[in-house]
């Protein structure tokens, strides 16, 4: 696997890149590099309405990327977004401003990533709706008694799927059950389960499912809303402009019924056709083999680090994802970072954008390695040699 | 300004060493060449900010010389501070001033690290300036 990934090639200082960002972002397979540079090579047009070879060519490219999503999440609707993000904001704004009213409730965990906080925080401040925020216990899992006591009144459930700083996997199943018993819609961030999982979107049960190609081995500037027909139908278009309108004239517009109804302007063409090949990528996979081997790694590492006195959050349970999030007692984790890419070990140190959820385990921040399947348990035992290298002599 | 036979010899010696590992650990080492500005004595008027540690420094004239106490959350950033005290502490302020962030691109340090650190280090320098300069302005 490691071949078909150039970069993992690269030396860093004179030493070989050993690369544990990856809920930061994933390498990128020689297919999808391949395929950006033809279809700018070979390719090059706008999608849709023309008639000449390239358009067409172009537009192949790009709908293969929604067809392909459709089917890896088995969903009837796919838009394409710049990312996570935009996608989140897109529910707020195309489903939320149609959707809620003042004095509305939307749950929240303290849990979520930045981007599926302030988007709410923006319009509740517009909206006059009340944001309530489930708690994260000691065990590090969500508080589900007072989810239940919070459900009453609200109109949308918005909660990360697997945490990026701690890969912590919420019940998600349960909390969409719980969501719809109660007649609210399920916004699911799936910024880490995506890369991670084979996630049926349909049977999973999710209103809004939202996700980053970047962190699944795709480009990055991509990503997708996934949506059921009914919330589908409860949208109203948000951003305007071509490609999303059916007709335009002095006195008005007609929007699309589709999916381009929210994919206003010139998309992501080559990031599309770089997608499609890393979904096929992931398609060839065994996901369930794989996320075993790198979750055993990560269990490993954890335990090492623990016995060199580290501070470890994680809980490392079957369907947690491979990430080891931790503190030394007394040294800055941004100078560990820095010795640890001395030796070419790529981590991340910092709030991880989970503000909300440091400031409940009362830490500023945490040094974060996280696996991806190209990552060898050979590489994390050089981690532990090196670190503990690093703590005979700096610590 | 000429720099001193003491920061020369750090310059020449950070010159020579290849391994960024090795550059780190000196940096390190060199954090036990500041003079100390306690925690308890941070304030915001101390703080250096746009650096991603806590970072505190403090500047004052003693006829017309300067005095550089620091402190810093993390090690690498106090290393930082140590290279500062042995450029600038106890040397004449209006010769101080003639100085510029180039010294730390000849030893090399900016490039071992983070595009964020090495902009920390250029708010400290700058901050140090000013303080050398508004003190000096209010002594004429």
């Amino acid at each position: 696997m490691r071949e078909e990934f150039p970069i993992l090639q690269r030396e860093i200082n004179g030493y070989p890149l050993v690369y544990f960002d990856n809920a930061a972002t994933t390498q990128k397979p020689n297919s999808v590099i391949n395929a950006m540079n033809d279809y700018y090579s070979n390719s090059n047009a706008n999608v849709h309405r023309a008639v000449h070879t390239l358009a067409g060519e172009a537009t192949e490219g790009y709908e293969s990327c929604r067809s392909a999503l459709k089917a890896r999440f088995n969903a009837n609707k796919a838009i394409i977004t710049s990312g996570t993000t935009e996608a989140i904001n897109l529910v707020a704004h195309a489903w939320g401003r149609a959707n809620l009213s003042d004095g509305d409730a939307i749950i929240l965990t303290e849990m979520e990533h930045h981007s599926d906080i302030v988007p709410w925080q923006m319009l509740a401040q517009e909206m006059n709706i009340e944001l309530r925020f489930i708690p994260v216990q000691k065990d590090l899992t969500l508080d589900m008694d007072l989810f239940e006591a919070a459900i009453e009144g609200a109109k949308l459930v918005c909660v990360v799927h697997i945490s990026n700083v701690l890969g912590v996997c919420n019940p998600v199943e349960k909390i969409i059950d719980i969501a719809h018993r109660n007649g609210a819609r399920v916004l699911l961030d799936a910024a880490q389960s995506a890369p991670h999982q084979d996630i049926n979107f349909e049977e999973l049960g999710a209103d809004f499912m939202a996700f980053s190609a970047h962190k699944m081995c795709g480009p990055t500037g991509i990503g997708a809303l996934l949506v059921t027909d009914d919330a589908f139908d409860e949208m109203q278009p948000f951003m305007g402009g071509g490609d999303m309108i059916e007709t335009v004239s002095i006195r008005g517009s007609t929007y699309q019924k589709n999916e381009q109804k929210f994919e206003a302007g010139t998309p992501r063409i080559a990031e599309a056709i770089g997608w499609t090949e890393a979904i096929k990528w992931l398609n060839s996979v065994d996901i369930k083999t794989e996320h075993k081997r790198i979750l055993n790694s990560a269990r490993w590492l954890a335990n090492q680090l623990r016995n060199l006195g580290m501070k470890v959050y994680a809980r490392h349970g079957d369907n947690d994802a491979a990430v080891v999030s931790f503190l030394h007692p007394t040294m800055n984790s941004e100078d560990l970072a820095h010795l640890l890419d001395a030796r070419g070990f790529a981590v991340r140190t910092g709030h991880h954008c989970a503000q909300p959820l440091l400031e409940r385990l009362e830490i500023n921040g945490t040094v974060r390695v996280s696996l991806y399947f190209y990552n060898t348990h050979e590489e994390v035992v050089s981690f532990v040699e090196y670190f503990t290298e690093i703590m005979e002599r700096f610590a | 300004m000429n720099y001193s036979a003491e920061l020369v010899e750090l310059i020449e010696e950070f010159k020579e060493i290849d391994d960024k590992m090795e550059r780190l650990e000196m940096v390190f080492e060199l954090a036990d060449e500041v003079n100390l500005l306690p925690s308890d004595q941070w304030t915001d008027s101390t703080r250096v900010h746009g650096c991603q540690s806590e970072a505190h420094v403090k500047i004052g004239l003693v006829n017309s010389n300067v005095n550089f106490q620091a402190g810093a959350d993390s090690k690498l950033v106090q290393g930082l501070m140590g290279i500062l005290t042995m450029a600038i502490h106890g040397c004449d302020a209006n010769i101080v001033l003639e100085l510029t962030p180039n010294f730390a691109s000849e030893m090399g340090i900016l490039n071992s690290l983070s595009p964020s650190r090495s902009n920390g280090f250029r708010n400290m320098f700058d901050k140090v300036m000013n303080e050398i300069r508004t003190q000096l302005e209010a002594q004429l």
